[in-house]
């Protein structure tokens, strides 16, 4: 039966060539947007290497132009901050903090090795704290480091496998950005600061050591009790406006910052998503339409089979059969041109993804096929077979 | 072979009632070439939509092989006709878009356990029969009409079914076309013995089978032998 259904697909390819580059370019779209929402929904699911619950993050804006006097100020805004019992740690922090809007690139390089773009965290000792992170090969940095030759980094294992392979990193030098030298001190295992369904990059924390170079950071991740509420923030906030008088403090939790990390890559995926549902509507639609008319054309065709021995049930599933056929037709074109993604590497992205987001759309088209073909393929078989003979 | 008892048959549309077939009653013994005959409109497809189990009486039974069919059910039925019944029509009805070989196969379809080459050797002698071997590869288009009506002939005999019914196979074809089909159904009565009930408008071929039944407004009107069927061949 497959057989004949193969046959008689081909040899009706001119009339079913609309529905199959239907079939072929409706794929295609899926496709796309299954790629982009595997590629998120798989980020999104390996570990952020922090925890971002109960952070906040002060901003300040300093009105004094003293760099000296402002490190003064951020250095009593730290204390009045860390003398409240709801409070359990803070961390001064560069300007691209956990789910911040702002990058800072470097290129790391090991020798002669090949360069490597890296997102550069200054972060104070107590940020592994405050953010919890995971070092799972060497140490953090402490107090003891003040001394240190080099000045000492932590790097994410990404960063870590780029650069050393599976050869141990610590102790090892990284020169960064064509300049400096710096000793890797630790390794942790995951740090994903940009967005949740961003893919983990290679990332340097560098430690701020503000009796080597003194500079004003102007932001300071909090971590406080669990159910601390609006109440303490709004006690918090004018307490310390009190202290930086005319400064511009804002105070903002992680978790707001990552929503709006998080819309930032939602939108496209709905609008994608609503553009896609448009267009696969559009595409049944047609099919459906087209199943209808073939059927009603191919009346003594029934007959005819039914005449010849075939049962009502057998007329069903041959539509049914032929649409999936039809379907087929269309997806081996569309994958032969999708897989060329994965084998090309077009973009930076995982194979695995393209070959889920593949799959589901197979998947999907399949069901498509079967929901349009559902009816009509009912209504052929419910045709009366001397009606469909006497008709022609 | 098939035995028709009190066949009524009665098409209810919203407006008007036809009563297609009234008060029918026929044996038609293995073996028997059978001719159906009547002014168009008097039942005569109707009788043969019954006769093949496509379509079900109002009233009556119908006897196949000496079973009544009414308990059977849609599959079963299917099956009978796979397995026991040939159509020919008068409109051919050859699928475009399949070669001959592949229309002559269709039946092999829809009965399990027939192997690919089986079905393609089964065809090529069902062919053979009808003499169209040298148009295998063809489509329906290419052909003309005799060729064509030879085709479903060879559709309907691939199987190997006792009964093949048909409906004014001769109906769309010039006179020395027609004399071939019906040779080709009269080799087929004789040499199979396969029991053919026809349909036709044309005296002259009526006359040449064993049996002619005459209709008029759905009944029977006349039932006998005929005198030109050639009792020597058989
Ligand atoms: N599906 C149907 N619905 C309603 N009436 C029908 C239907 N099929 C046939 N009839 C009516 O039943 C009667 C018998 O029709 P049938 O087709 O059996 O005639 P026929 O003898 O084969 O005619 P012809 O020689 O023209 O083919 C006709 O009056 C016809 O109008
Ligand atoms: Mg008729």
């Amino acid at each position: 039966m497959i057989r004949h259904l193969f046959k008689l697909i081909w040899n009706r390819k001119k009339s079913n060539f609309l529905l199959i580059s239907e079939i072929f370019f409706c794929f295609l779209v899926l496709f796309a947007v299954l790629s982009l929402v595997v590629y998120n929904v798989r980020n999104y699911s390996k570990p952020l290497g922090f925890d971002y619950d109960n952070v906040w993050l002060l901003t300040a804006r300093a009105d004094i132009d003293s760099t000296e006097l402002r490190i003064a100020v951020e250095e009593q805004l730290t204390q009045k901050i860390r003398s409240y019992g709801e409070v359990e740690g803070t961390a001064l922090v560069s300007s691209n903090s956990p789910f911040a809007f702002s990058q800072m690139k470097v290129w790391a390089k090991v020798g002669d090795g090949p360069r490597i773009l890296a997102e550069n965290l200054d972060v104070e000792d107590t940020f592994a704290e405050v953010m919890q992170l995971n070092v799972s090969a060497g140490r953090w940095f402490t107090k003891q480091d003040d001394a240190a030759r080099y000045n000492p980094v932590v790097i994410n294992r990404v960063l870590q496998q780029e650069l050393f392979g599976d050869e141990s990193a610590i102790g090892k030098l990284i020169t960064r950005d064509d300049s400096s030298q710096v000793q890797v001190i630790g390794v942790v295992d995951h740090y994903r600061g940009s967005s949740e369904y961003a893919e983990e990059s290679p990332v340097i924390f560098t430690r701020i050591n503000q009796q080597r170079e003194a500079v004003f950071w102007g932001e300071i991740l909090i971590r406080v009790k669990p159910g601390t509420g609006i109440a303490f923030e709004e006690r918090m906030v004018k307490d310390l406006s009190g202290i930086a008088k005319n400064w511009t403090l804002e105070l903002t939790t992680v978790e707001k910052m990552r929503q709006n990390k998080e819309k930032l890559s939602m939108v496209p995926m709905i609008a994608m998503a609503v553009v896609c549902g448009f267009l696969i509507f559009n595409v049944a639609l047609g099919l459906f339409g087209v199943l209808w008319y073939n059927i009603s054309r191919r009346n003594g065709e029934i007959g005819l089979r039914r005449a010849l021995g075939a049962s009502a049930n057998q007329v069903y599933r041959q539509f049914i059969g032929e649409v999936l056929v039809l379907a087929t037709f269309g997806l081996v074109l569309g994958v032969a041109f999708a897989i060329q993604f994965p084998m090309l590497q077009v973009f930076e992205v995982e194979s695995m993804v393209y070959f889920i987001a593949l799959g589901i759309a197979v998947g999907l088209i399949y069901l498509l096929a079967i929901g349009c073909a559902f009816y009509p393929s009912r209504q052929a078989a419910a045709i009366h077979p001397a009606m469909a003979l006497h008709e022609e | 072979m098939i035995t028709l008892k009190n066949i009524e048959k009665v098409y209810q549309t919203k407006t008007i009632e036809t009563v297609a077939l009234h008060n029918v009653n026929l044996h038609i013994p293995k073996g028997e070439f059978v001719s159906v005959m009547g002014p168009s409109g008097c039942g005569k497809s109707t009788l043969l939509n019954i006769m093949g189990l496509l379509d079900e009486p109002t009233n009556g039974i119908v006897e196949i092989d000496g079973t009544p069919i009414s308990r059977y059910r849609d599959k079963e039925l299917a099956h009978i006709r796979n397995q026991k019944i040939g159509f020919v029509f008068q409109s051919y009805h050859l699928i475009n878009d399949l070669s001959v070989l592949d229309n002559v196969e269709l039946p092999l379809l829809y009965r399990s356990g027939t192997s690919a080459s089986e079905s393609r050797h089964m065809a090529l002698t069902a062919l053979e029969k009808v003499g169209l071997s040298a148009r295998t590869k063809h489509y329906p288009t290419q052909l003309s009409g005799g060729q064509r009506q030879r085709v479903a002939i060879a559709r309907a005999l691939i199987g190997q079914p006792e009964i093949i019914l048909a409906d004014e196979p001769t109906g769309n074809l010039d006179s020395v076309m027609g004399e071939e089909i019906m040779n080709v159904l009269l080799t087929l009565n004789r040499q199979d013995g396969t029991t053919i009930v026809m349909v036709t408008h044309d005296e002259n071929m009526a006359q040449k089978t064993e049996r002619l039944i005459r209709f008029f407004d759905g009944q029977q009107v006349s039932d006998a032998k005929t005198t030109a069927y050639d009792y020597q061949q058989v």
